[in-house]
Protein backbone atom coordinates (compact mmCIF):
# COMPACT_ATOMS: atom_id res chain seq x y z
CA UNK A 1 0.00 0.00 0.00
CA UNK A 2 2.60 2.50 0.65
CA UNK A 3 5.88 2.72 -1.52
CA UNK A 4 7.99 3.66 1.62
CA UNK A 5 7.53 1.72 4.24
CA UNK A 6 7.98 -2.34 5.35
CA UNK A 7 4.75 -4.14 6.94
CA UNK A 8 3.95 -7.35 8.06
CA UNK A 9 0.25 -8.71 9.34
CA UNK A 10 1.35 -9.40 12.65
CA UNK A 11 -1.09 -6.63 14.37
CA UNK A 12 -3.70 -8.18 12.56
CA UNK A 13 -2.80 -11.74 13.88
CA UNK A 14 -3.08 -10.64 17.59
CA UNK A 15 -2.08 -7.72 19.21
CA UNK A 16 1.28 -9.24 21.25
CA UNK A 17 3.34 -9.96 17.87
CA UNK A 18 4.28 -5.99 17.17
CA UNK A 19 3.21 -3.24 15.24
CA UNK A 20 3.74 -4.92 12.16
CA UNK A 21 5.12 -1.35 10.88
CA UNK A 22 2.26 0.18 11.18
CA UNK A 23 2.20 3.29 13.52
CA UNK A 24 0.23 2.34 17.07
CA UNK A 25 -0.51 -0.97 15.19
CA UNK A 26 -0.42 -3.37 18.06
CA UNK A 27 -2.43 -0.96 19.80
CA UNK A 28 -5.13 -0.04 17.41
CA UNK A 29 -5.05 -4.41 17.40
CA UNK A 30 -5.39 -4.31 21.30
CA UNK A 31 -8.45 -1.81 20.77
CA UNK A 32 -10.43 -3.89 18.20
CA UNK A 33 -9.90 -6.38 21.02
CA UNK A 34 -11.17 -4.55 23.55
CA UNK A 35 -14.49 -3.61 21.59
CA UNK A 36 -14.76 -7.55 21.03
CA UNK A 37 -14.26 -8.65 24.25
CA UNK A 38 -16.86 -5.85 25.74
CA UNK A 39 -14.20 -6.08 28.83
CA UNK A 40 -14.94 -2.28 30.38
CA UNK A 41 -11.69 -2.18 32.42
CA UNK A 42 -9.59 -3.25 29.14
CA UNK A 43 -11.62 -1.06 26.91
CA UNK A 44 -10.92 1.87 29.41
CA UNK A 45 -7.13 0.97 29.64
CA UNK A 46 -6.49 0.85 26.08
CA UNK A 47 -8.65 3.67 25.24
CA UNK A 48 -6.45 6.08 27.51
CA UNK A 49 -3.00 4.86 26.13
CA UNK A 50 -4.46 5.43 22.67
CA UNK A 51 -5.36 9.00 24.21
CA UNK A 52 -1.69 9.26 25.33
CA UNK A 53 -0.29 8.03 22.48
CA UNK A 54 -1.93 9.74 19.35
CA UNK A 55 -4.76 11.79 20.48
CA UNK A 56 -9.02 11.67 20.48
CA UNK A 57 -8.93 11.93 16.80
CA UNK A 58 -7.35 8.62 16.21
CA UNK A 59 -9.50 7.20 19.28
CA UNK A 60 -12.67 7.87 17.57
CA UNK A 61 -11.52 7.05 14.13
CA UNK A 62 -10.36 3.67 14.77
CA UNK A 63 -13.10 2.60 17.15
CA UNK A 64 -15.31 3.59 14.08
CA UNK A 65 -13.42 1.77 11.62
CA UNK A 66 -13.75 -1.29 13.87
CA UNK A 67 -16.93 -0.52 14.34
CA UNK A 68 -18.15 -0.45 10.65
CA UNK A 69 -16.93 -4.20 10.71
CA UNK A 70 -19.20 -5.28 12.83
CA UNK A 71 -21.89 -4.53 10.31
CA UNK A 72 -19.53 -5.62 7.23
CA UNK A 73 -18.71 -8.99 8.47
CA UNK A 74 -22.47 -9.74 9.41
CA UNK A 75 -23.23 -8.57 6.43
CA UNK A 76 -20.65 -11.19 4.50
CA UNK A 77 -21.59 -14.11 7.02
CA UNK A 78 -25.30 -14.05 6.95
CA UNK A 79 -25.67 -13.84 2.97
CA UNK A 80 -23.20 -16.53 2.53
CA UNK A 81 -20.92 -13.88 0.61
CA UNK A 82 -18.13 -16.23 -1.26
CA UNK A 83 -14.45 -14.44 -1.74
CA UNK A 84 -14.20 -12.56 -4.77
CA UNK A 85 -12.63 -14.35 -7.90
CA UNK A 86 -10.06 -12.13 -8.91
CA UNK A 87 -8.90 -12.39 -4.84
CA UNK A 88 -8.17 -15.78 -4.41
CA UNK A 89 -4.75 -16.12 -5.53
CA UNK A 90 -3.32 -12.80 -4.30
CA UNK A 91 -4.71 -13.82 -0.80
CA UNK A 92 -3.71 -17.20 -0.31
CA UNK A 93 -0.87 -16.27 1.56
CA UNK A 94 -2.34 -13.69 3.48
CA UNK A 95 -5.05 -15.73 4.36
CA UNK A 96 -2.67 -18.57 5.52
CA UNK A 97 -0.46 -16.05 7.52
CA UNK A 98 -3.64 -14.68 9.67
CA UNK A 99 -5.14 -18.15 10.19
CA UNK A 100 -8.56 -17.72 8.76
CA UNK A 101 -9.04 -20.65 6.48
CA UNK A 102 -10.43 -23.20 9.31
CA UNK A 103 -13.36 -20.67 9.83
CA UNK A 104 -16.74 -21.89 9.53
CA UNK A 105 -17.26 -18.53 7.18
CA UNK A 106 -14.99 -19.75 4.69
CA UNK A 107 -16.60 -19.87 0.92
CA UNK A 108 -14.42 -20.04 -1.75
CA UNK A 109 -15.26 -17.93 -4.72
CA UNK A 110 -17.52 -19.44 -7.83
CA UNK A 111 -15.72 -19.76 -11.10
CA UNK B 1 -29.85 16.52 13.79
CA UNK B 2 -27.36 14.92 15.36
CA UNK B 3 -27.27 11.57 17.04
CA UNK B 4 -24.74 11.91 20.13
CA UNK B 5 -24.41 14.97 22.75
CA UNK B 6 -21.21 14.51 24.17
CA UNK B 7 -18.09 16.45 24.71
CA UNK B 8 -16.03 14.22 22.25
CA UNK B 9 -15.00 15.63 19.08
CA UNK B 10 -17.18 13.42 16.90
CA UNK B 11 -16.72 14.24 13.49
CA UNK B 12 -20.01 16.04 12.24
CA UNK B 13 -20.34 14.32 9.25
CA UNK B 14 -19.97 10.85 11.41
CA UNK B 15 -22.31 12.49 14.01
CA UNK B 16 -25.00 12.69 10.75
CA UNK B 17 -24.78 9.70 9.24
CA UNK B 18 -25.73 8.20 11.86
CA UNK B 19 -28.55 10.45 12.45
CA UNK B 20 -29.69 9.56 9.41
CA UNK B 21 -29.23 6.15 9.35
CA UNK B 22 -31.48 5.92 12.52
CA UNK B 23 -33.78 7.68 10.62
CA UNK B 24 -34.54 5.23 7.61
CA UNK B 25 -34.10 2.59 10.30
CA UNK B 26 -37.74 4.00 11.18
CA UNK B 27 -38.89 4.46 7.52
CA UNK B 28 -41.32 2.06 5.54
CA UNK B 29 -39.03 -0.64 3.77
CA UNK B 30 -39.60 -3.01 1.26
CA UNK B 31 -40.49 -5.69 3.37
CA UNK B 32 -41.35 -4.76 6.90
CA UNK B 33 -42.81 -1.76 7.96
CA UNK B 34 -41.23 1.09 10.03
CA UNK B 35 -42.39 -0.47 13.85
CA UNK B 36 -41.02 -3.77 12.57
CA UNK B 37 -37.73 -2.34 11.42
CA UNK B 38 -37.15 -0.31 14.53
CA UNK B 39 -37.99 -3.44 16.24
CA UNK B 40 -35.14 -5.24 14.55
CA UNK B 41 -32.82 -2.34 15.66
CA UNK B 42 -34.15 -2.94 19.51
CA UNK B 43 -33.97 -6.69 19.14
CA UNK B 44 -30.24 -6.27 18.08
CA UNK B 45 -29.83 -4.22 21.61
CA UNK B 46 -31.47 -6.91 23.52
CA UNK B 47 -29.53 -9.61 21.75
CA UNK B 48 -26.33 -7.76 22.89
CA UNK B 49 -27.66 -6.78 26.29
CA UNK B 50 -28.74 -10.12 27.31
CA UNK B 51 -26.85 -13.25 28.96
CA UNK B 52 -25.28 -15.03 25.98
CA UNK B 53 -26.94 -17.93 24.92
CA UNK B 54 -25.37 -20.56 22.53
CA UNK B 55 -25.22 -20.41 19.04
CA UNK B 56 -27.56 -23.43 18.54
CA UNK B 57 -29.93 -22.29 21.31
CA UNK B 58 -33.44 -20.29 19.69
CA UNK B 59 -34.12 -17.34 21.95
CA UNK B 60 -37.58 -17.41 20.89
CA UNK B 61 -37.83 -21.14 22.74
CA UNK B 62 -36.24 -19.87 25.93
CA UNK B 63 -39.14 -18.65 28.57
CA UNK B 64 -39.33 -15.08 29.56
CA UNK B 65 -36.44 -13.53 26.81
CA UNK B 66 -37.86 -12.62 24.04
CA UNK B 67 -41.82 -10.92 24.38
CA UNK B 68 -44.93 -13.09 23.66
CA UNK B 69 -46.62 -10.37 21.63
CA UNK B 70 -43.27 -9.01 19.68
CA UNK B 71 -44.15 -7.38 16.25
CA UNK B 72 -41.51 -9.92 14.67
CA UNK B 73 -42.09 -13.44 14.04
CA UNK B 74 -40.30 -15.83 16.17
CA UNK B 75 -37.86 -16.85 13.36
CA UNK B 76 -36.79 -13.23 12.51
CA UNK B 77 -36.05 -12.87 16.51
CA UNK B 78 -33.96 -15.99 16.59
CA UNK B 79 -31.85 -14.62 13.30
CA UNK B 80 -31.11 -11.43 15.04
CA UNK B 81 -29.98 -12.62 17.99
CA UNK B 82 -27.76 -15.33 16.07
CA UNK B 83 -26.46 -12.99 13.46
CA UNK B 84 -25.58 -10.27 16.03
CA UNK B 85 -23.63 -12.57 18.52
CA UNK B 86 -22.64 -15.66 16.61
CA UNK B 87 -22.07 -13.88 12.75
CA UNK B 88 -19.20 -17.11 12.58
CA UNK B 89 -21.65 -19.59 12.99
CA UNK B 90 -23.80 -18.97 10.18
CA UNK B 91 -24.15 -21.83 7.26
CA UNK B 92 -26.38 -22.61 4.38
CA UNK B 93 -28.50 -25.00 6.46
CA UNK B 94 -29.10 -22.04 9.34
CA UNK B 95 -30.16 -19.64 6.23
CA UNK B 96 -32.18 -22.03 4.87
CA UNK B 97 -34.12 -22.99 7.87
CA UNK B 98 -35.07 -19.28 8.52
CA UNK B 99 -36.75 -19.03 5.24
CA UNK B 100 -38.14 -22.30 5.61
CA UNK B 101 -39.92 -20.88 8.62
CA UNK B 102 -41.67 -18.27 6.46
CA UNK B 103 -39.11 -15.30 6.08
CA UNK B 104 -39.20 -14.30 2.37
CA UNK B 105 -35.88 -14.11 0.98
CA UNK B 106 -36.21 -10.55 0.04
CA UNK B 107 -36.89 -9.81 3.76
CA UNK B 108 -34.22 -11.84 4.87
CA UNK B 109 -32.14 -9.60 3.04
CA UNK B 110 -33.70 -6.29 4.13
CA UNK B 111 -33.51 -7.73 7.75
CA UNK B 112 -29.57 -8.49 7.53
CA UNK B 113 -29.26 -4.48 6.82
CA UNK B 114 -30.48 -3.31 9.38
CA UNK B 115 -29.48 -5.86 11.88
CA UNK B 116 -25.93 -5.13 10.84
CA UNK B 117 -25.98 -1.14 10.58
CA UNK B 118 -27.43 -1.55 14.20
CA UNK B 119 -24.48 -3.50 15.12
CA UNK B 120 -21.80 -0.60 13.77
CA UNK B 121 -23.83 2.09 14.91
CA UNK B 122 -23.91 0.80 18.71
CA UNK B 123 -20.53 -0.56 19.04
CA UNK B 124 -19.48 2.46 18.11
CA UNK B 125 -21.44 4.45 20.77
CA UNK B 126 -21.08 1.78 23.71
CA UNK B 127 -17.13 1.62 23.14
CA UNK B 128 -17.15 5.51 23.73
CA UNK B 129 -19.43 5.23 26.57
CA UNK B 130 -21.99 6.91 24.78
CA UNK B 131 -25.50 6.71 24.80
CA UNK B 132 -27.11 4.98 21.75
CA UNK B 133 -28.92 6.70 18.86
CA UNK B 134 -32.39 7.68 20.23
CA UNK B 135 -34.60 5.76 17.86
CA UNK B 136 -37.37 7.99 15.60
CA UNK B 137 -40.85 8.23 15.53
CA UNK B 138 -41.77 5.03 12.64
CA UNK B 139 -43.56 5.89 9.78
CA UNK B 140 -46.97 4.12 9.48
CA UNK B 141 -47.29 2.95 6.14
CA UNK B 142 -46.99 -0.44 4.94
CA UNK B 143 -44.61 -1.62 3.15
CA UNK B 144 -45.62 -3.06 -0.88
CA UNK B 145 -43.64 -6.52 -0.27
CA UNK B 146 -43.33 -6.39 -4.41
CA UNK B 147 -40.80 -8.92 -4.99
CA UNK B 148 -37.86 -7.53 -7.90
CA UNK B 149 -38.04 -10.80 -10.52
CA UNK B 150 -35.04 -9.67 -11.95
CA UNK B 151 -33.36 -11.01 -8.79
CA UNK B 152 -31.31 -14.23 -8.92
CA UNK B 153 -30.00 -16.69 -6.14
CA UNK B 154 -26.93 -16.87 -7.71
CA UNK B 155 -23.26 -16.25 -5.91
CA UNK B 156 -24.09 -16.07 -2.51
CA UNK B 157 -27.20 -18.02 -0.38
CA UNK B 158 -29.78 -14.83 -1.12
CA UNK B 159 -30.80 -13.22 -3.65
CA UNK B 160 -28.46 -10.53 -5.78
CA UNK B 161 -29.06 -8.02 -8.66
CA UNK B 162 -26.88 -8.40 -11.30
CA UNK B 163 -24.14 -5.53 -9.92
CA UNK B 164 -20.86 -5.45 -10.78
CA UNK B 165 -17.99 -4.97 -7.58
CA UNK B 166 -16.75 -6.58 -4.77
CA UNK B 167 -18.89 -9.43 -3.32
CA UNK B 168 -19.99 -8.09 -0.54
CA UNK B 169 -21.03 -4.70 -1.89
CA UNK B 170 -23.24 -6.97 -4.10
CA UNK B 171 -25.08 -9.08 -0.76
CA UNK B 172 -27.62 -6.27 -0.09
CA UNK B 173 -28.27 -5.53 -3.44
CA UNK B 174 -31.59 -7.34 -3.89
CA UNK B 175 -32.85 -4.17 -1.33
CA UNK B 176 -31.44 -1.32 -2.84
CA UNK B 177 -32.32 0.93 -0.15
CA UNK B 178 -30.39 -1.22 2.50
CA UNK B 179 -27.49 -0.65 -0.08
CA UNK B 180 -27.39 3.03 0.16
CA UNK B 181 -27.65 2.64 3.92
CA UNK B 182 -24.68 0.30 3.66
CA UNK B 183 -22.53 3.11 1.90
CA UNK B 184 -23.22 6.10 4.03
CA UNK B 185 -22.39 4.15 6.92
CA UNK B 186 -18.92 2.70 5.30
CA UNK B 187 -18.32 6.38 3.90
CA UNK B 188 -18.29 8.16 7.34
CA UNK B 189 -17.16 5.06 9.38
CA UNK B 190 -14.27 3.53 7.11
CA UNK B 191 -13.54 4.58 3.88
CA UNK B 192 -15.70 6.57 0.86
CA UNK B 193 -16.57 3.30 -1.65
CA UNK B 194 -15.35 4.77 -4.44
CA UNK B 195 -12.03 4.94 -2.88
CA UNK B 196 -12.09 1.31 -1.82
CA UNK B 197 -9.65 0.25 -4.14
CA UNK B 198 -8.89 3.32 -6.29
CA UNK B 199 -6.84 5.34 -3.19
CA UNK B 200 -4.77 2.95 -0.85
CA UNK B 201 -2.75 6.09 0.19
CA UNK B 202 -4.63 8.79 1.87
CA UNK B 203 -4.76 9.55 4.49
CA UNK B 204 -8.47 8.71 5.91
CA UNK B 205 -9.33 11.35 8.62
CA UNK B 206 -6.84 10.93 11.26
CA UNK B 207 -5.64 7.43 10.29
CA UNK B 208 -3.34 6.18 7.67
CA UNK B 209 -5.03 3.79 5.40
CA UNK B 210 -2.06 1.25 6.39
CA UNK B 211 -3.64 1.85 10.24
CA UNK B 212 -7.57 1.81 8.81
CA UNK B 213 -6.75 -1.76 7.28
CA UNK B 214 -4.91 -3.22 10.07
CA UNK B 215 -8.13 -2.26 12.45
CA UNK B 216 -10.41 -3.49 9.86
CA UNK B 217 -8.60 -6.66 9.10
CA UNK B 218 -8.15 -7.55 13.03
CA UNK B 219 -12.05 -6.58 13.38
CA UNK B 220 -12.97 -8.89 10.95
CA UNK B 221 -10.96 -12.44 12.39
CA UNK B 222 -12.22 -11.38 15.92
CA UNK B 223 -15.65 -11.78 13.74
CA UNK B 224 -14.34 -15.23 12.26
CA UNK B 225 -15.32 -13.34 9.44
CA UNK B 226 -13.03 -15.21 6.53
CA UNK B 227 -14.35 -13.11 3.46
Amino acid sequence: MSQDSQVSFEAIDNSESGDGGVEHGALLSRLCEAIFEEDKDQLASVKDKLLDAAGVDVLIDAVAVSANFYMMTRIADSTGTPLDAGTVEPSAEIRELVGVNSFTSRREAQT
Amino acid sequence: MAAYSTELPIRPDLDEAHAEVASRWSTTGTWWSGVERLAIVEEVRNARDAVEIAPWESPSEIEGLVSGDHVLPDAAVDAIWRITNHPGTLTAEWHASILGRGIHPEAYVEMVGVVAQANAVDRFADALDLDRVELPIPSTSEPDQTGDASLQVTSHWVPTAQIKGPNVLKALSAVPFENETLSILSSAQYVRLGDLLSDLVSKQNSLSRLQVEVIAARTSKLNECFY
